[in-house]
């Protein structure tokens, strides 16, 4: 006579499903984050314990509040089953909090609903947002290169990169080796992205389904391993670009270009002797170049740094701060490095971001071009 | 919304077409000089040939100087003054005609009479080698005639989308652009900006020698009323031409009448018809004889005002 709806036996809900009018649901999930307070009671100043976090199944990912838990054994990463959560709607999202009616007891890896790559609703590199998951994606491996961090004491090898696809680009990082090749077309679920430096990011890691498709209809990047031109006046609509290649003239050097001072633990930009974070420190003397590149759309700020800016100068740093020896005025040999750019047509390739100062992008690679001949400019017939 | 102001491209023909603005109101607020091809310019990005320039500052402190720009499509008024310091430089050293790249402001004057004339204050300038000089020509006429198809193509019916015009490669800054400027001209046929244009493309494809570039604008429209411009026939181009000519030349900066008469006279226009376009002209506010025999251009810098 049970039903799954009857209150003995709730219904086994994704967390994605979950609707605040519903009726108690059974829910099996990983904790992804959580904090432990007290409450105090108004009535009579009694403390009552709180955990809240988050929990994700892969669909989707909620808060969670629970009531009196347990002294110990949930943290970060344990998988849980809760039957009688009750759903509610904060803000448009669905909340669930565990409450005495709750029966809540661990679970494991494998009780975690399988979710098939086939059934997650398909999205475009375009289409992904701040917290978007519970999605699969096809794209290209444009880029993926190893790299050591640090997480706390430990020493791990990530992987980073850009995926792109027809509509868009985005960066990576693969907490673990997935074997993605430069070049393979994949089918991605058990994604999901965060924000980094005002841009998505895709995060990869041990729960990843990774598949190796064909790969027709993604785009095949040309030989010279560039990614489409992008005209300036549509990065800041596209909200920047992990990996995009911009064309133009140079029309403007924003400040602070040239010779610049950094603090020497976080290499923040020292002003009046002062770093942001770390107070009066020595500063080390590096070069920068702050160009502003404008395509007739649009315009961007290059921010080159000093390899960069020193072949784009044709000036390297100790010799910049020989010429400051000999005659200590900066700004004129600012000046100087703005008579050497201005209106030189570059090509930069990099990552660009846009906020309220606008867009800036970050190159790999900052290119001279040479004077685009006669015929090739007739053929283009075309907007930039 | 990045508060940067984009370079756009044009020719001097189609900037000096621009009679209509935008005037923000309130402090430090952009002011646009709109093209009748869709262009909102609140800066620009010219190349052409400078010539030397003349300085109109009253005195020394207030340093003012003025030259001309010129293109195969025409010319532009482009102007620095105290606060344009590397413009400045660039234009006190200016001794002779000299291929350039002029990035600055624009600036629309209107005089009493309706007249606008569009100028460029320039805030830095780069000498340019010819072949640097045509590639920003190419590009300047390629992206003109990328927005005359655009204004094109939102004149069609039905009128497209955004997207559709997105598809089809136009930068949404364009078509934004384009949206809000182009029901400012709604008189003006597109089409006759191209000819201008694909002369300069031909020029450069066929690797014309560089006195084409240099040699007298085809059709310089300057001044143009700024509310329905009246045609204007050929002959009163060609007379304006010349008294720009001899007004440069002349260490004055005013043209003798004389001397113009005769140069017209040799360029096909006769005394008679001289003189009507001498007095159209001058009740047009174009030009004016402050000194008899002596002509200029009714310029608002002329005196020194810095308008």
């Amino acid at each position: 006579m049970a039903t799954s709806e009857s209150p003995g036996l709730p219904k086994e809900t994704l967390l994605r499903d979950l609707r605040a009018d519903s009726d108690p649901v059974l829910i099996t999930a990983r904790v992804v984050a959580a904090e432990r307070r007290d409450v105090t009671r108004r009535s009579d100043g009694g403390r009552r314990p709180v955990l809240s976090g988050l929990l994700s199944d892969g669909t989707a990912t909620v808060r969670f509040t629970w009531w009196d838990p347990p002294a110990a054994g949930v943290e970060r990463g344990s998988v849980l089953r809760a039957a009688n959560v009750v759903v509610r709607d904060f803000r448009g999202r669905a909340e669930v909090s565990f409450t005495w009616k709750t029966r809540v007891e661990p679970a494991s890896e494998l009780e975690l609903p399988s979710i098939a790559p086939e059934s997650m609703p398909r999205r475009t590199v375009s289409e992904i947002a701040q917290g978007s998951e519970g999605f699969r994606l096809d794209a290209r491996v444009v880029r993926v290169r190893p790299k050591v961090v640090s997480v706390g004491e430990e020493r791990r090898e990530i992987h980073e990169g850009i995926l792109a696809d027809g509509t868009a680009s985005i960066a990576f990082t693969a907490w673990s080796d997935l074997g993605l090749a430069e070049g393979e077309s994949v089918r991605l679920s058990g994604i999901y992205a965060r924000t980094f430096r005002s841009r998505p990011q895709l995060i990869l890691d041990q729960r990843t389904h990774v598949e190796r498709i064909p790969g027709e209809g993604l785009p095949v990047f040309p030989a010279d391993g560039l990614p489409p031109r992008t005209a300036l006046g549509e990065l800041e609509a596209l909200g920047g670009s992990d990996w995009a290649r911009v064309e133009g003239v140079v029309v403007d050097l924003r400040p602070p270009s040239g010779v610049v001072y950094r603090c020497p633990s976080c290499r923040r930009a020292v002003s009046q002797g002062l770093c942001r974070v770390h107070g009066a420190v020595e500063g080390v003397a590096d070069l920068r170049a702050r160009l502003v590149l404008d395509d007739g759309t649009g315009s961007v700020t290059v921010n080159a740094d000093r390899a960069i800016a020193e072949r784009l100068w044709g000036r390297t740093l100790p010799e910049a701060l020989d010429a400051l020896r000999e005659r200590p005025d900066p700004e004129r040999l600012t000046e100087e490095l703005f008579t050497t750019v201005f209106g030189k047509r570059l090509r930069a390739v990099g990552r660009a971001t846009v906020d309220s100062f606008g867009t800036t992008l970050y190159p790999d690679t900052l290119s001279e071009l040479a004077p685009t001949p006669p015929d090739a400019a007739s053929a283009q017939r075309r907007a930039p | 919304m990045s508060g940067r102001e984009t370079a756009w491209r044009v020719l001097a023909h189609e900037f000096s077409q621009s009679t209509e603005e935008e005037r923000g109101t309130g402090d430090r607020v952009a002011s646009y000089v709109l093209s009748p091809l869709g262009a909102k310019m609140n800066r620009v990005l010219l190349v052409g040939t400078l010539s030397a320039a003349e300085a109109i500052g009253r005195d020394a402190a207030t340093p003012f100087f003025r030259t001309r720009l010129t293109d195969p499509t025409g010319f532009v008024l482009v102007t620095a003054g105290g606060f344009q310091p590397r413009a400045l430089e660039a234009l006190r050293n200016l001794k002779g005609p000299q291929d350039a790249l002029v990035v600055g402001k624009t600036h629309l004057f209107v005089g009493r009479d309706g007249v606008a004339y569009p100028s460029v204050r320039a805030e830095a300038i780069r000498a340019l080698p010819s072949a640097e000089l045509e590639a920003g020509l190419a590009e300047a006429a390629e992206q003109t005639l990328a927005r005359i198809a655009l204004v094109k193509a939102l004149e069609s019916t039905p009128a497209p989308s955004d997207e559709a015009l997105r598809a089809s490669g136009y930068p949404r800054s364009w078509i934004r652009a384009a949206r809000e400027v182009r029901p400012r001209y709604p008189s003006r046929d597109p089409e006759s900006f191209r000819p201008p244009i694909e002369g300069v493309l031909a020029g450069i494809r066929s690797h014309a020698p560089r006195e084409s570039v240099r040699g007298p604008a085809p059709a310089p429209p300057r001044p143009v009323a700024s509310r329905d411009p009246p045609a204007r026939d050929h002959g009163s181009a060609t007379f304006l031409d010349l008294l720009d000519e001899l007004a440069e030349g002349s260490s004055d900066g005013f043209a003798d009448l004389g001397d113009l008469l005769e140069r017209a006279g040799a360029r096909g226009i006769d005394s008679e018809v001289a003189e009507r376009i001498l007095v159209e002209l001058e009740e047009a506010g174009a030009i004016e004889e402050p000194v008899v025999g002596k002509l200029r251009r009714t310029e608002p810098q002329g005196s020194g005002v810095v308008p």
